[in-house]
């Protein structure tokens, strides 16, 4: 479609030779009949919504049609006497290009003008921001009330305010502090990284990158402390020889076996540090329970954002080891149990569940769906058939796959309530496992399938020449592994994992759903509080634009890093 | 070319990997330890819930017996369920069976999750073109949708909705009516016209497959004559229009041939066809013309109406109900469970119209005290009946009904998703090279031609294998109509659950259930994809 700024130019420029009205309402009108409908439609709709927005508010409404006028001036003008600047251009050929695309953005102008103005007379115009007006008999009645959401209750005699309750839900507040803390840690290690990263420290500085990253190491464990608490049991001793000598070993044995992998040197200063690792950390475990510094919270009063931040953060973590080692056995290529072997054991089980289980189910078999379990022996033949057909006898490659695909085959919510219902049945008797903890472990379940498949696709992205060439400088398994593979996978797959992070931390309001006070659940408990009734909309509109701008600022800085990991390849 | 100086292999002795090292017996090896490391697993987690079991609670077979082992593990479900389901795809009792609930929750759960994947097909591809289109204020608006659809969590958009939007609506009271059309909405729901079959859809529905049947044989014999006299032809157009020319045929032919509904009134009410119904209401209300009566005061419109009995959900109930709208008799209705609760309300004098199939009447006259006095007016009926709604007293009657919980859960899920499906809808069309819509342009394709021939199949390429995914987080997201409170396989389980105390057996068939549509509906597109897709390329 020619631009109506190129025709009135041409109009300009020799009028009556170049110009011709009918080539401009041919590009315009009438070169199909649905241009020549859908013009006429837009024309009318446009009229009719106009004259009704004048009638309605006249002065915003002349306004801004007067800024349309303008727009179309200024392109129009711009063509007209070939004065071609910047902004009447682009005025020209994305805002008035065509007749219907001047109608439309007139249409828009005015509807995104009425949108922001009704937006805007409810949450700000007639709202009240102050946290003493939230009795119902005090409040605005065309506006919002914001100003409890973002008040203490300090003051228990006045309607105060809810953010205590939505930061960290019925934790007892003496712990508050412990949060703050953690929260800082979180916060200054990030804004240091980032730091870092922007000023090219990171780079340059070896000492620093390693110091973060060690301190990143460290950081599950210092939250852990804080949040959770260290278990103080008097009557255990001090310290447990038998433990600490069990876990210096295990640590060694752990560093022994990296050493005859190759993938760490061996020196004597390492071999110190294994050595002692373990009872330095133990013994300051136990005396820091000793102290009771930091007693235990019980972990079924958390809640509000801290648990949502928690449940995101711990489940990103877990699920990452998980993920990778489901994704290692999806991709696992041993070579598999043959044909001879898997065959006759298979016939074998095949016709021992024939002869000593499917008698006894048909005789008590009441109905048809019962006689058909009855021969269940036939499902192993067909595992035997899948496993050998389509695995290749790979029997690791086949269970990952079938934990993943079925994961993934069910709704989050399915797994959460599973987790606290059935978890506890799983474990010892009299093992309590609380609510939070057992979220996590399923929530880690269905999130490590996910990250299976993310870290699927970041091996997959690795070019298969860079296989060959550690199988070529005879690296071993963990060797490749380690200084080939994962280095260049984890730079493809950090945008993805910050995604996933994201995506963990809006669903993690799915928690509420099984009963947990997270966020929203805690926010649903809220608006049930007598004081705050009918401000659900508030509540709801407020917890919209928190998520809103976290994820938004998260994802727009992982699409910068994206970028930038890009191009720096 | 021989090398001189290359070492003799052959006479090299062989050397045979020793099997502490040789890749085949490693591969057994590993395996049987994880096959062994899965098993100690196993026993595990299977000896602590065996300990763990008594805590589950008996298990009782249908006849009241305790089972020892897991026979019986699902009889419970045979019992009544003895909770209402607000709503519900087929009819359902208190009385019916837990199996029968649950079979409500699937049935609702697929219609959210259909109904979703159909509309959010719309909107995300709508969303996705607006966002590479010329104008800068509709690719932006697209934009920002996208991006606060991306960035917040379903269940708080769908708690917006709900709360924000559907229950912050005008009252019945107040319920708004846009543009003066039959669309009604409050917060009780969402209620619009809707087409509904009568009984003589039948007949009409068989017309429907000969047109479909002839619009195929048209275009056989199309081709066959464009074979043979080299003459092209428009064979879509004149397979439309001889689907038209059957369809409508079957639409004359249904209606003059259904003579199954009926009115049973009495010999002194002097209706005689239904065109009676219409003098005799402008006499009891003493006005000339029908479109006067609606303007009489409320006391004397309501003496004025005709009084109706029909049976609940009947296709007479809609059929008469509709004719009376349309000739705008005023009628005041009242609906029976059953025929013969409706035929004593008739026999009482309630009404003085009762409306069913003919021999419902033929039958329940009989039981009347009087049957000779009473007459069978035979009604005409269309297959499909346009069924409006409209106020009846204090409630919306007719039409179809979105319930605020659904119409919360569809656009919650629709909006989301097609957030998601814009941004696939965006990268498909870019992946599509500008060479490519250039070429298209340099061989003389019109604008429609460029865009089916030339963009939309290499699109659909890159588009498809991540919308299969797509698509199965919408069915499974469907669960969230718990936090609404709809009634999908998800609450009813729930609702089992507390019933019953059965949580193991119950979760475990809701999530085979699930994982059953998640496998279906991905080979099933799998499959599309497969066929019609991948072959495209060339």
């Amino acid at each position: 479609m020619t631009a109506i700024t190129q025709s009135l130019s041409q109009f300009k420029g020799s009028i009556g030779q170049h110009f011709r009205w009918d080539y401009f309402l041919q590009d315009n009108v009438t070169s199909s009949i649905w241009l020549t409908i859908w013009v006429a439609l837009l024309t009318m709709v446009t009229a009719v919504y106009t004259i009704g927005q004048v009638a309605s508010s006249p002065v915003p409404t002349l306004i801004i049609i007067a800024i349309w006028v303008a727009i179309l001036g200024l392109a129009i003008a711009g063509g007209l006497f070939q004065k071609h600047t910047k902004v009447g251009d682009w005025l020209g050929s994305n805002l008035v290009g065509s007749i219907s695309n001047a109608l439309l953005t007139l249409l828009l102008m005015l509807w995104l003008a009425s949108a922001f103005r009704s937006v805007l007379s409810y949450a700000v115009i007639n709202a009240t921001f102050d946290p003493a007006l939230t009795a119902p008999e005090v409040r605005t009645k065309d506006g919002a009330t914001w100003g409890w959401l973002a008040a203490t209750n300090s003051n228990p005699e006045v309607i105060g305010g809810a953010r205590d309750l939505l930061l960290y839900g019925r934790l007892d507040r003496m712990f508050v502090p412990r949060v703050k803390a953690a929260g800082l840690i979180i916060l200054a290690l990030a804004l240091l990284t980032v730091a870092a990263n922007k000023t090219g420290v990171w780079q340059s500085k070896k000492p620093v990158s390693q110091g973060l990253t060690y301190a990143w190491l460290l950081s599950p464990l210092i939250l852990f402390i804080l949040l959770n608490g260290v278990t103080y049991n008097p009557d255990k001793p001090l310290i447990n020889f038998s433990t600490l000598i069990m876990g210096t070993i295990g640590v060694l044995l752990l560093y022994g076996f990296s050493w005859w992998q190759k993938i760490v040197k061996y020196s004597l200063a390492n071999v110190i540090v294994a050595a002692v690792a373990f009872p330095i950390f133990y013994v300051a475990w136990r005396f820091l329970a000793q102290s009771q510094l930091f007693p235990v919270i019980n972990v079924d009063t958390w809640g509000g954002l801290m648990l949502t931040l928690i449940i995101a953060a711990s489940v990103i973590l877990l699920s990452f080891p998980v993920g990778l080692i489901l994704a290692m056995g999806r991709r696992s290529e041993v070579r598999g149990i043959p044909d001879w072997i898997t065959w006759p054991l298979v016939i074998i089980f095949t016709v021992w569940g024939f002869k000593t289980s499917t008698p006894g189910l048909l005789a008590d078999a009441r109905n048809t769906i019962e006689t058909l379990i009855a021969f269940w022996p036939i499902l192993i033949v067909a595992i035997g058939y899948v496993i050998q057909q389509g695995f290749k006898g790979n029997i690791v490659a086949a269970f990952s796959t079938f934990f993943i695909e079925t994961i993934r085959g069910v709704p989050l919510i399915t797994l959460l309530f599973m987790a606290i219902i059935m978890a506890p049945f799983f474990f010892k008797s009299g093992t309590v496992i609380p609510n939070p903890y057992a979220v996590i472990i399923g929530y880690t379940v269905f999130s490590a399938a996910y990250m299976a498949e993310l870290i699927r696709g970041g091996l997959q992205a690795i070019p298969q020449g860079q296989y060959e060439a550690a199988d070529a400088l005879g690296l071993n398994t963990l060797q490749k592994m380690r200084f080939v593979i994962f280095p260049q996978a984890l730079r493809i797959l950090i945008p993805a994992l910050v995604g996933s992070f994201i995506g963990n931390f809006k669903s993690s309001s799915l928690v509420s759903i099984v009963g947990l006070f997270d966020l929203v659940g805690i926010a649903g408990s809220v608006v049930g509080n007598a004081q705050w009734l009918g401000l659900k909309r508030e509540l709801y509109y407020g917890m919209a634009l928190f998520y809103f701008l976290v994820s938004f600022t998260m994802s727009s800085y992982s699409r910068r890093l994206e970028a930038k990991l890009s191009t720096g390849q | 070319m021989e090398q001189p100086n290359q070492p003799d292999i052959s006479a090299a002795p062989t050397q045979y990997v020793p099997f502490w090292r040789d890749g085949r017996v490693l591969g057994v090896f590993g395996q049987i330890i994880f096959i062994i490391v899965m098993i100690v697993i196993a026993n595990t987690l299977g000896s602590n819930f065996a300990s763990n079991k008594d805590k589950l609670g008996e298990i009782h077979c249908a006849d009241g017996s305790v089972d020892e082992g897991y026979r019986c593990a699902y009889d419970f479900m045979q019992a009544n369920a003895g909770f209402d389901i607000s709503e519900t795809v087929l009819p359902y009792k208190v009385e019916d069976s837990y199996w029968q609930a649950f079979y409500q929750g699937f049935l609702n759960t697929l219609k959210v999750g259909l109904l979703g994947v159909i509309l959010t097909t719309i909107i995300g591809t709508l969303a996705g073109v607006a966002r590479l289109s010329s104008n800068w204020l509709i690719s932006q608006i697209a934009l920002w949708y996208v991006e606060i659809m991306r960035n917040i969590p379903l269940l708080i958009i769908l708690f917006m909705l709900y709360f924000g939007v559907i229950l912050a609506g005008p009252d019945l009271k107040e319920t708004m009516q846009p543009w003066g059309l039959p669309i009604f909405f409050n917060n009780r729901g969402l209620n619009f016209p809707w087409p509904q079959f009568t009984s003589s859809a039948g007949i009409f529905i068989a017309f429907l497959v000969l047109g479909a049947i002839q619009y195929q044989v048209v275009a056989i014999a199309l081709d066959r004559r464009e074979i043979r006299t080299g003459k092209s032809s428009n064979k879509a157009r004149w397979g439309i229009f001889s689907f038209i020319v059957i369809a409508m045929i079957g639409w004359f032919a249904a209606s003059a041939m259904s003579d199954t509904e009926g009115l049973l009134v009495t010999k002194a009410s002097r209706i005689r066809e239904v065109d009676d119904i219409e003098r005799i209401i402008l006499k009891r209300a003493d006005v000339g013309l029908m479109s006067l009566v609606n303007d009489l005061p409320k006391e004397q419109l309501a003496e004025a109406a005709l009084t109706v009995c029909v049976l609940r959900d009947s296709p007479s109930e809609v059929n008469f109900i509709s004719q009376l709208r349309n000739r705008g008799i005023p009628y005041s209705i009242t609906r029976f469970d059953r025929p013969d609760q409706a035929v004593a309300a008739y026999g009482e004098g309630k009404c003085e119209v009762f409306a069913a199939s003919k021999s419902v009447l033929a039958a329940e006259r009989v039981t009347l005290e009087n049957p000779t006095s009473h007459l069978l007016v035979p009604i005409s009926e269309t297959p499909v009946v346009w069924s409006v709604p409209a106020f009846e007293g204090l409630n919306i009657a007719g039409g179809s009904k979105l319930s605020p919980e659904f119409t919360a859960l569809l656009v919650g899920l629709v909006l989301f998703y097609g957030g998601t499906l814009a941004e696939l809808v965006r990268a498909g069309i870019q992946s599509v090279s500008k060479g490519q819509s250039e070429a298209a342009q340099a061989l003389g394709l019109s604008e429609s031609q460029r865009l089916t021939l030339v963009v939309l199949p290499q699109s659909l390429k890159v588009i498809i294998p991540p919308l299969i995914g797509t698509y199965l987080s919408l069915i499974k997201d469907t669960s969230l109509g718990l936090a609404l409170g709809f009634s999908d396989m998800y609450r009813i389980s729930f609702v089992t659950i507390n019933q019953t105390g059965q949580a193991l057996q119950v979760v475990i068939l809701m999530m085979l259930v699930y994982l059953a549509i998640s496998v279906v509906f991905s080979v099933l597109l799998n499959w599309y994809n497969a066929k019609y897709v991948i072959m495209v390329e060339r």
